[in-house]
């Protein structure tokens, strides 16, 4: 059981579960960490911004950066019209990074590693996109699943494969970060695994041990790198979908 | 951020109209602000995301086109009792827009600050079909 890579990402009651209208509804452990999740980002932030200082300390600076990142890269991103979907964005960002990061502390749970949960937001995004794209289009939105400029005899097709295009955005949104961190965390539980089972036989096992150890330590530094880039390319992703609703034009 | 307000413009003799020459300094530092920030910042942003994150995206893109082209097709067959017939077509249809997605994702992966700067025409690589 020490070894088993997939033992870490096992969901279990921590309360209930409780039936309301027929659905078996339980606190687990996900939930748990979720609720830890909002608590360091709604904590941090708020430590962050209490002394609102014109040269800002470390903690504010951390604050401002993690502001200002975000918030260049939807103004780069979807200029001037992008401004009401900022908060989304940087909630969308802040949840994932701060899931993947604590993800990362030894006997955590990883929110990020579970499909449904990464899906749902994903779903969540994409919907908003067909929302605010017949908002903004009205129906004329729908041109995007008809190219302009392609035969009519093939058109069928191309529309055919244009809308599963459209519908394997949330998919592939939400397929990405859920396998990043699923995989690094497996990767990462096997090579300590190794670890474990090489010392077990002995000395010659003690030096044999040394390879996988070296590896686990470069793939927790490689681990990182993940957690904070798959956070950041979800919330540009969503972006460049909601670019693709506020500016589409044919 | 925003330029502060002067409540009662300081007139002096010496100086002439002090909030006016203010304004016009804050104006004048807002417009250089602006264009280091643009010089500086946009290149910078996105030189993280690196090669591994693209092909990680690559990869997803494909596969979330074959695997909704299959559920799609499975689902049709679920409700219309035909089972091989609408999985296979949108199998193919789904590995056709596995590949739309990649060519897509290709093109315009993450935005670098070249692909930026001509970022406000986001369907131009559909013009490729004419």
């Amino acid at each position: 059981m020490v070894n088993d890579p997939i033992h870490q990402f096992r969901i279990f009651n921590l309360a209930g579960p409780w039936h309301i209208f027929g659905q078996d509804i339980a606190f687990t452990n996900s939930n748990l960490f979720m609720g830890i999740i909002v608590f360091v980002i709604v904590g941090f932030l708020l430590l962050a911004s209490a002394k609102k200082a014109i040269v800002p300390g470390r903690l504010q600076s951390v604050g401002e950066m993690w502001y200002g990142l975000i918030h260049n890269m939807v103004e780069n991103v979807l200029g001037e019209e992008g401004a009401p979907f900022f908060p989304l964005v940087f909630t969308l960002f802040s949840f994932v990074f701060v899931a993947n990061m604590l993800g990362m502390v030894p006997y955590f749970f990883t929110v990020t590693s579970h499909a449904i949960v990464t899906i749902t937001m994903a779903l969540f995004v994409v919907g908003l996109v067909v929302v605010v794209g017949l908002w903004k289009h009205g129906l004329g939105w729908f041109k995007l699943f008809v190219p302009s400029g392609v035969p009519l005899l093939i058109l069928p097709f191309i529309s055919l494969i244009e809308i599963i295009s459209f519908l394997s955005r949330p998919v592939s949104l939400g397929l990405r970060l859920f396998g990043n961190m699923l995989a690094g965390h497996i990767v990462l539980k096997v090579f300590a695994g190794f670890v474990v089972s090489l010392t077990a036989i002995g000395i010659g096992g003690w030096f044999g041990a040394l390879a996988p150890m070296f590896m686990a330590v470069a793939l927790t530094a490689l681990e990182f790198l993940v957690a904070a880039l798959q956070a950041f390319v979800f919330a540009i992703l969503t972006c460049v979908y909601l670019n693709d609703a506020l500016h589409t034009h044919h | 951020m925003a330029p502060q307000k002067d409540q009662k413009p300081p007139t002096d003799d010496k100086f002439g109209d002090i909030s006016a020459r203010l304004q016009d300094l804050d104006s004048r530092l807002a417009a250089e602000k602006k264009q280091t920030a643009k010089a500086e910042n946009a290149p910078k942003q996105y030189q993280g995301v690196t090669d591994y994150s693209k092909g990680a995206r690559l990869a997803s893109e494909f596969v979330g086109g074959v695997l909704v082209g299959a559920l799609v097709g499975y689902g049709l067959d679920y409700l219309f009792h035909t089972l091989p017939l609408f999985l296979i077509i949108f199998l193919l249809a789904g590995f056709g827009a596995g590949i739309v997605n990649m060519s897509r994702a290709g093109n315009r992966a993450v935005p670098t600050a070249e692909e930026l700067a001509k970022m406000p025409k986001p369907h131009d690589d559909e013009d490729e079909d004419k």
